[in-house]
């Protein structure tokens, strides 16, 4: 099924999850939006984590390497990498296309609800971005 | 109007695993102190930076480097020889909510080495105004290097790269790597630098003091000579010794 931005939780810093609970356990899936992406400008290189790294909210789990500029992403979630889009770093073009569904990165287990709360809903992630185009 | 006021590290010579981790401990500095930094290096002997994403099997692809040691840039974009340049770094704060380059640190930083070089005589343009004509363009197998790429504000002279920079995010802060290529380097013999391709003469204090007036002037900064704190002393170290002296970091890719 399709993801629509619109049901997403925003980090201040572009990065996207969309959380979800199976069997009373809440799971993360990460990406960058399409903000971020066409700021980026010809995503070039990506480093994923490996599976089973743990991540705190606000802790760098991967980089990008774009147009002039190495930058760090950040998970938005605190929790363990559980699987990680190993065929997105030779296929960046696509990013472009579909940041919210091909354009995953990692999924996350979460260690616990907290931090959920800071996130943007995607009508205050648009305010920011606004602000800041 | 109010100037900032910034840090100013005078030109030194270090090891490439020290250039590059006090330029990350100084970036991760600016990220809590908001204080621009500029930095103006040497190197203790030659050495091959490599962007941080190429491949260290790829200096195959340059021969007359292989005998140097190389080092692995916190930055992007290619490699270069580090023999007969000027490199510089500059990080100043930003917000985290900003993505991907400093487009107008660049342009900035840039135009300030347009007008030092003019002193000089010599007349260097971004790539982006070049017209194709005059612009040598390698081919892409050759494209290992730095100098044998063109980005828009790349500066270039007699058709030839002679200014190329690199930029990396820290959270709230943007950390830019530059080089400047004086003369060729008999570890890049193809690649002529700006006394080769104008004849002028440059001396390497001069091009200092001139740029950091200039980028103090365009950025609202008073520049204040200044050192390492202990903290980020302690700081250099551990990236020495963890990532940009660590054999097995530099050679992940």
């Amino acid at each position: 099924m399709s993801r629509s931005e619109t049901n997403l939780l925003f980090a201040p810093s572009h990065e996207w999850a969309d959380i979800s609970e199976v069997g009373g356990e809440k799971y993360a899936t990460i990406g960058i939006s399409a903000f971020a992406i066409e700021q980026l400008n010809d995503l070039v290189y990506m480093d994923l984590p490996e599976v089973g790294r743990v991540v705190n909210a606000g802790d760098e789990f991967g980089e990008v390497e774009s147009v002039k500029a190495v930058s760090p992403l950040y998970s938005p979630v605190s929790g363990e990498v559980i699987e990680v889009h190993s065929e997105l770093p030779d296929q960046l073009e696509k990013l472009n296309e579909d940041p919210y569904n091909f354009g995953w990165i990692v999924k996350i287990k979460l260690r616990d609800d907290k931090g959920l709360g800071s996130l943007l809903d995607h009508a205050a992630y648009q305010r920011q971005c606004a602000e800041s185009a | 109007m109010s100037l900032t006021v910034g840090r100013l590290f005078p030109l030194q010579a270090w090891s490439g695993a020290e250039n590059m981790a006090v330029d990350q401990s100084l970036a991760e500095s600016v990220d809590s102190t908001r204080r621009p930094v500029l930095r103006f290096y040497l190197w203790e002997q030659p050495t091959l930076s490599l962007g941080y994403f190429q491949r260290l099997a790829d200096r195959a692809k340059h021969v007359d480097s292989l005998p140097l040691d190389f080092v692995r840039r916190a930055t992007g974009g290619g490699a270069i020889v580090h023999h007969r340049e000027l490199t510089y770094s500059v990080a100043i704060p930003d917000t985290p909510e900003s993505a991907g380059a400093r487009m107008d640190l660049y342009r900035i930083s840039h135009q300030c080495w347009v007008d030092v070089l003019a002193l000089y005589c010599v007349h260097a343009a971004p790539f982006r105004t070049c017209p194709p004509a005059v612009v040598r363009k390698p081919d892409e197998s050759e494209s290992f290097l730095c100098f044998q790429r063109r980005t828009d504000e790349d500066l270039i002279v007699s058709g030839y790269k002679v200014l190329g920079s690199a930029q990396r995010r820290a959270r709230a802060a943007v950390l830019q790597h530059g080089s400047l290529l004086l003369k060729a380097s008999r570890w890049a013999p193809q690649l002529p630098g700006i006394e080769d391709l104008t004849s002028r003469s440059l001396a390497v204090e001069d091009l200092v003091a001139n740029f950091t007036l200039r980028l103090g002037a365009a950025l609202q900064v008073q520049w204040r000579e200044d050192g390492l704190t202990e903290v980020e002393s302690v700081r250099s170290s551990v990236l020495v010794s963890e990532r940009f002296g660590d054999r097995r970091w530099s050679a992940r890719r």
